[in-house]
């Protein structure tokens, strides 16, 4: 029977029927189609068709009992689970053969039963799961998997029966305070105790002392590489450093676990590292170094991590003034293969990086985007030049609009009326500085296609109007096609008729605001639209006729008053900004919003307080090195003067069972050592041999 | 802490799945696939993280599949959940030839199996596929046997907890050998002046591990030496002559001695190490020991930002003759050691969509037209260093021109392979071999390679 006809509907008839197959002289055969009969049933479950497998469950029973076959045990398991989520009442028969599992010595076994017991949402199981975890815990000598598989369960059974795990509480402290207990349970405690703090609103945040914290953090040695993820998730905010030494001493033993390979690690470490800078007052430029490093390698990976390094990173830059990160911009310059999503957020860090010093290698790259074979890409980065306009200040536009106005030549639609949109942001930003380009720019009108670069150049004609001697002739075209126009467009439309008329009261620009009221008062439907004509309608007439109540120059400055000058503002609530630090390598950080925002429900993450705490994040010091000391690793943060043992608390540390042995120095100093190395490379006789190439790579 | 993970074919649809805790509704999935419909009508922009009625859909493309994971919680740790699902992957392709939608349909009983031994409620577990491997087989165990024979036994060996948590104890093997390959790709891009814009090194060391029992390993290289070489050399604005066979020799010429080298592009911190590598014992001593696991896995990566002389250069004029054809010229240089050789070259120049008749004049290699990727395919099977190749295409173009003269540019596009050469210069000293049980004799080999990453690109104007 081929595995592509196990994945198929079936009734439970036919299934039925495979499985009491019992060929007395052909058991081999028989076992096998009973087993495949099995397969069908989880297959069918994964498809949905319950009604017809519930039908089964005597069956399941039978063979629960008869076969101790792990794999039809995992089925059987597997069954129990999917309907019992579904019934819960309707397996409880299965209780005696789960029971049996349980007290099995198999700990595979146990564990597949306990994982049962939790996965069903009636109180018969639950207890039945509460008993066990008791006698688990109680009885010390229990395997590491089991009791971190009991361990977790709990956060489980808290949706069934809340009430009881609280009470289990002290039991998880005692658990990892446990100075001979086993690592991975220890951390499994921690995880499940924070969870359950985080989860439960009335329960105060979990916090434990340094001195506990010192501890689990000599266990990463000795702990696989989720659970040293975990361990750093659950420590930040948790921990609360006293003293700047507690600090200092916890850094250090963090900073090797920047370069594991594993990007949780890696990001779990970043994100304690940067938590704990909140309690010192100055920092190495090593550590600064060391947190840049790691994270730069950290986008050498799949395209999604990348993306999620990425808006870490656009954290990172945004949350502190002076970045505790210092990041090469070619880093971020996108790549031909890059996916959208990857590429749309380089360039966003592209923006934030931007300063004086690395604009004009910036706006080469963004120059280059902007004719991008990708519409959407060329359209972001002549915005971000646009942006990058605004942002930076008057001399740094001046080589920016330059950009702009080359890639008008470059003539293509979308390009055009993208600068045509960010040239009136600089306009505002910059009011007197680019006028020498407004009559370029006004050149391409019939490139301005799309609302919003409608709007942009209809502004423009507005407010440099003095600059175009042919001005109504541009904004005729507009009004002529008011019709066709999509909203805001006719809203403009009309402000700058009114305003074109204030200036110039001319019976030509009379009869053009005329024939607009007409259109806006009659045939528009929309009723803003139609009020704000109306609105102004009534203002021109009154101050036709009552000149006492209106003058010229009042209405001049209700309709076209001067502009403030607009600013981009990317500066965040310190709290907001506080919360995001603190949730590096988290959903939050994907979207850069506060929890708070999304899920008002959600326990919020704070800097809690300690005598140690920077009351300002640009309190923080960063201590550069004597240069001629060149790198020098182990210094990292001890340029105080005072030198400090190194783990002088840890002195229990332990680095696996063995300690590697020392590795002989090479003899004669670093320059001559390379030297070295290369006669070693030579002579194949010694420890390196040269692989001949017999397979391609 | 991922609440359920989906197998979803290329339209979101579910094919298995597995929960891991109970506070996500059943049906939550089947939102999946009108989600990716109604964001792909709203922006080509589609993050990997979509979060809909206060569930969080995490995922991750591979082949033809999309796998999920939902969570329900903004503070879920989402470098774990993207980690753990390329790494489900990994092991996936460890036990299917293709991890794609038919083959996961046919093999769900595994599936099954090992999403249950790789994630507990939520929290990843064991992800070494050699330790997977020693209990989750296709083949079944009878627990009565494995009772009375401990070695089969169908049960995570004890040392799954333990702090090696990697390796099983008991391999044994009659020859012991650790092959160590150090694989350079470079990615580069170049403008048509030859101008290089920017430049990086993607190294990683692979170690394919066949040592009996419980070996430690001792790696040395030269790291001093190429972390700090170019520092000093350029300190003292003197070029250190280069003594070594191989290796460094070009990397000394083909990195550029502009004078302002910072210190961060070549730093040791650069380094990712798998989780067997002791980081503490790295950190105060800068020696990497570690317990490899059995078989194959990348030992360590780095990623160095440095100017690099293009390895192949490629001198592109492409001249369009509105309406009636194309001329492209192509000279390429290998760029490296005399004694070198670059093998498998391909140059893939882009020419227009519509354009045809294709007519070719080379020197060396062969050229063919590739109408599906709208370019021309130059390959060289062995190039050696310091040679000079050129070739010249015309093709014919249409001469109704419906519309303007599209003005996309894509790049040329170059891969190469060079072997017994690495371009930082990075050499392995010596690879000590100590099993303190066993002591038997082992054989450490190493070999080097550098090749073209997956952006190795010269811009055409």
């Amino acid at each position: 029977m081929s595995d592509q006809r196990i994945f198929a509907r079936y009734k439970a008839s036919e299934i039925r029927t495979d499985l009491q197959t019992i060929d007395v002289k052909k058991i081999k055969s028989s076992v096998t189609k009973r087993k495949h009969a099995l397969r069908k049933i989880i297959a069918n479950l994964t498809l949905g068709n319950y009604v017809e497998m519930v039908v089964l469950f005597p069956d399941i029973l039978k063979f629960w009992q008869i076969e101790d076959d792990l794999e039809v045990k995992r089925i059987c398991h597997e069954y129990v689970r999917t309907i019992g989520a579904l019934k819960p009442r309707f397996v409880i028969d299965a209780m005696p053969s789960i029971r049996n599992d349980l007290r099995s010595n198999n700990e595979q076994l146990q564990i597949m039963a306990l994982e049962t017991l939790v996965g069903i949402p009636f109180f018969k199981f639950t207890d039945e799961a509460f008993n066990f975890i008791m006698t688990m815990i109680n009885k010390r000598s229990s395997s590491p998997a089991l009791m971190k598989s009991a361990v977790y369960s709990l956060l489980q059974l808290d949706e069934w029966d809340h009430e009881r795990v609280m009470t289990l509480l002290g039991v998880l402290h005692g658990i990892f305070e446990d100075h001979v207990g086993l690592p991975t349970v220890q951390v499994a405690a921690l995880k499940t105790l924070y969870t359950l703090h985080d989860k439960t609103k009335n329960l105060k945040p979990l916090h434990i002392s340094v001195d506990t914290a010192l501890d689990l953090l000599g266990l990463i040695p000795q702990l696989n590489e989720w659970d040293v993820s975990n361990l750093l998730e659950c420590l930040v905010t948790v921990v609360v450093p006293q003293t700047h030494d507690d600090s200092y001493d916890m850094i250090d033993i963090v900073l090797p676990q920047l370069q594991h390979v594993n990007t949780s690690v890696a990001l779990k470490s970043l994100e304690f590292i940067v938590y704990l800078l909140n309690y010192v007052d100055e920092i190495s430029e090593t550590v600064v170094d060391r947190l840049s490093n790691s994270i730069l390698t950290l986008l050498e990976k799949p395209p999604e991590l990348q993306f999620l390094i990425l808006r870490n990173i656009i954290l990172l830059l945004l949350t502190r003034e002076k970045p505790v990160v210092k990041l090469e911009v070619s880093y971020f310059f996108v790549e031909y293969n890059d996916p959208i999503y990857i590429k749309d957020t380089k360039l966003e860090c592209l923006y934030l990086l931007a300063n004086s010093n690395t604009l004009p290698q910036i706006l080469d790259e963004l120059e280059q985007y902007s004719t991008d074979i990708d519409i959407q890409m060329s359209r972001k980065a002549v915005r971000a030049i646009g942006n990058l306009a605004v942002k930076l200040g008057a001399e740094a536009a001046e080589t920016c609009v330059d950009v702009l106005m080359n890639l008008l030549e470059f003539g293509v639609d979308y390009v055009v009326q993208e600068i045509i949109s960010v040239f009136r942001n600089i306009l505002r930003r910059y009011p007197d500085r680019f006028q020498s380009d407004v009559r370029a720019i006004v050149e391409y009108i019939d490139c301005a296609q799309v609302a919003e670069s409608k709007n942009a150049m209809i502004w423009i004609i507005c407010n440099y109007s003095h600059l175009l001697p042919n001005y109504i002739e541009l904004f005729e075209v507009f009004c002529s096609n008011i019709k066709s126009e999509t909203l805001d467009v006719q809203f403009s439309i009309l402000n700058s008729a009114i305003k074109f008329f204030v200036r110039d009261p001319s019976p030509r620009l009379e009869n053009m605001c005329l024939r607009l009221f007409n259109f806006l008062t009659e045939d528009v439907n929309n009723p803003d639209l139609r009020s704000r004509a109306f609105l102004y309608w009534r203002l021109l007439s009154i101050s036709k006729e009552r000149v006492d109540i209106l003058t010229p120059e009042v209405l001049k400055e209700i309709v076209d008053g001067e502009l403030p000058v607009i600013e981009l503002n990317t500066k965040l609530d310190q709290n907001v900004l506080e919360e995001l630090e603190l949730n590096i390598g988290t959903v939050t950080s994907v979207y850069l919003k506060p929890t708070g925002q999304i899920f008002h429900t959600a326990k919020t993450k704070h800097l809690k307080d300690s005598p140690v705490l920077n009351s300002e994040k640009g309190h923080l010091k960063i201590i550069k090195q004597d240069e001629n000391e060149g790198p020098k690793y182990e210094t990292t943060l001890e340029n105080k003067g005072v030198i400090r043992q190194k783990l002088q608390r840890n002195s229990t540390m332990n680095d696996y069972d063995r300690p590697a042995e020392k590795v002989n120095e090479l003899k004669g100093k670093r320059k001559s050592s390379t030297n070295n190395a290369s006669k070693l490379a030579r002579k194949p006789s010694l420890l390196m041999r040269k692989f001949s190439l017999k397979k391609k790579f | 802490m991922a609440s359920a993970v989906y197998f979803c074919d290329d339209k979101g649809k579910p094919l298995l799945s597995r929960r891991y805790k109970d506070d996500v509704p059943l049906s939550a999935i089947d939102k999946f696939s009108t989600l990716l419909t109604d964001l792909e009508d709203e922006s080509a922009v589609i993050p990997p993280c979509i979060n809909h009625n206060g569930i969080e859909y995490l995922f991750i493309q591979h082949n033809d599949l999309y796998v999920v994971a939902l969570a329900t919680s903004l503070t879920v740790n989402i470098a774990e959940v993207f980690a753990f699902l390329h790494k489900l992957m990994g092991v996936l392709g460890e036990y299917l030839k293709t991890v794609e939608e038919e083959s996961i349909r046919d093999n769900f009983v595994i599936i099954y199996e090992l999403m249950d031994e790789m994630m507990d409620y939520g929290i990843p577990q064991i992800t070494e596929p050699r330790m997977l491997k020693k209990y989750i087989t296709q083949k079944s165990f009878k627990l009565e046997k494995a009772h009375k024979k401990k070695r089969n036994a169908a049960r995570p060996p004890s040392e799954l907890n333990n702090s090696v948590s990697w390796r099983a104890e008991g391999i044994k093997y009659k020859k012991n050998e650790a092959f160590l390959d150090i694989v350079e790709s470079i990615n580069m891009l170049i403008t048509q002046k030859g101008q290089v814009l920017r430049s990086e090194i993607i190294g990683a060391v692979k170690i394919k591990s066949r040592l009996s029992g419980m070996p430690d390993l001792k790696l040395g290289i030269n790291d001093r030496g190429i972390f700090t070489k170019y520092l000093e050399g350029n300190n003292i604005g003197v070029n250190i002559p280069d003594p070594q066979e191989h290796g460094s020799g070009v990397a000394e010429s083909s990195i550029t001695n502009d004078g302002k080298k910072r210190k961060t592009n070549i730093e040791l911190e650069d380094l990712k190490f798998h989780q067997c590598v002791r980081l503490s014992k790295f950190e105060n001593e800068k020696i990497i020991t570690f317990i490899p696991p059995d078989g194959e896995f990348d030992l360590m990566n780095y990623r160095l930002t440095t100017s690099i002389k293009p390895l192949i250069w490629c001198d592109v004029s492409i001249q369009v003759h509105s309406k009636s054809r194309i001329e492209i010229r192509c000279r390429a240089k290998a760029q490296i050691k005399k004694k070198s050789v670059a093998a498998n070259v391909q140059i893939l120049i882009p020419v227009p969509d519509d354009a045809d008749t294709p007519s070719f004049k080379y020197s060396h290699g062969s050229i063919k037209y590739v109408p599906e990727q709208s370019a021309i395919l130059w390959k060289i099977k062995s190039f050696p260093g310091g040679k000079e190749y050129a070739m010249f295409a015309e093709m014919g173009l249409p001469s109704m021109d419906s519309y303007e003269e599209p003005k996309v540019k894509r790049p040329v596009q170059v891969k190469f392979e060079i072997p017994y050469f690495t371009t930082s210069g990075i050499q392995v000293r010596y690879l000590k071999i100590n099993e303190p049980k066993l002591q038997y004799k082992s054989y450490p080999w190493v070999r080097y390679i550098t090749q073209s990453g997956d952006d190795y690109t010269i811009r055409v104007n």
